[in-house]
């Protein structure tokens, strides 16, 4: 999958997570440029990608997502 | 993790005057769905309905009381009410753990209430964080 393909994936899954149609992410995008994404929303995204992809993160890994490119970063490393 | 993958739980409660009239003491719904007979009768039910939140209640004691550690947090739960809840009725509660995210210590529960006629009442999932 390519980035945009997946940034288009994690968008959806943040819109639906946050339950506001309004969110757009993009690579630089951090928990603090998105109200509603606190550390419960950040479970719930961990969960909802985890889900959605079939794959399983490691605490550390999700410890080094600094923002959203880094995130992708690591879903790709997986084989999406 | 001491959870796994389709671990079961089992509980039995019953809705006894004392929850009722507690739930109502407490929380003030006197709706006469759930306070009058002949209201619910006349609504095609067959005596005064049980509140669905009491059921809540009983959710909060199994992730509180009855799971291995006490470190436990609900995340968020969802409940579909599918039928009438007496009072005095026997409700049987099944939960299966369906998810474990080792990367965030949080674990999802799937589960119902039965009643004495193995008919649902209610379903939902549940989603718990492990406070370690």
């Amino acid at each position: 999958m390519t980035k945009d393909e997946l940034l288009k994936q994690i968008n959806t899954i943040f819109i639906n997570t946050l339950d506001n149609e309004d969110v757009i992410v993009n690579e630089t995008t951090t928990a603090n440029d998105v109200e509603e994404w606190d550390s419960l929303t950040h479970i719930q995204l961990v969960v909802a990608i985890e889900k959605h992809f079939k794959i399983r993160f490691t605490s550390k890994e999700i410890q080094s997502w600094d923002n959203v490119g880094v995130m992708l970063e690591c879903i790709q490393k997986k084989g999406i | 993790m001491i959870f796994k993958l389709g671990n079961k739980f089992e509980e039995r409660f019953i809705i006894t005057d004392e929850i009722y009239n507690g739930f109502i003491d407490v929380f003030k719904d006197k709706n006469p769905l759930h306070t009058n007979n002949q209201f619910a009768l006349d609504k095609g039910f067959k005596g005064q309905v049980m509140h669905g939140n009491i059921l809540n209640g009983f959710l909060s004691y199994f992730i509180g009381e009855c799971l291995p550690i006490k470190g436990v947090i609900i995340h968020s739960q969802e409940i579909q009410f599918k039928n009438a809840v007496y009072l005095n009725d026997e409700l049987y509660f099944n939960a299966e753990i369906t998810g474990i995210y080792d990367s965030v210590n949080t674990i999802e529960f799937k589960y119902n209430f039965k009643n004495k006629d193995v008919k649902i009442v209610a379903k939902g999932k549940i989603q718990i964080g492990l406070l370690i």
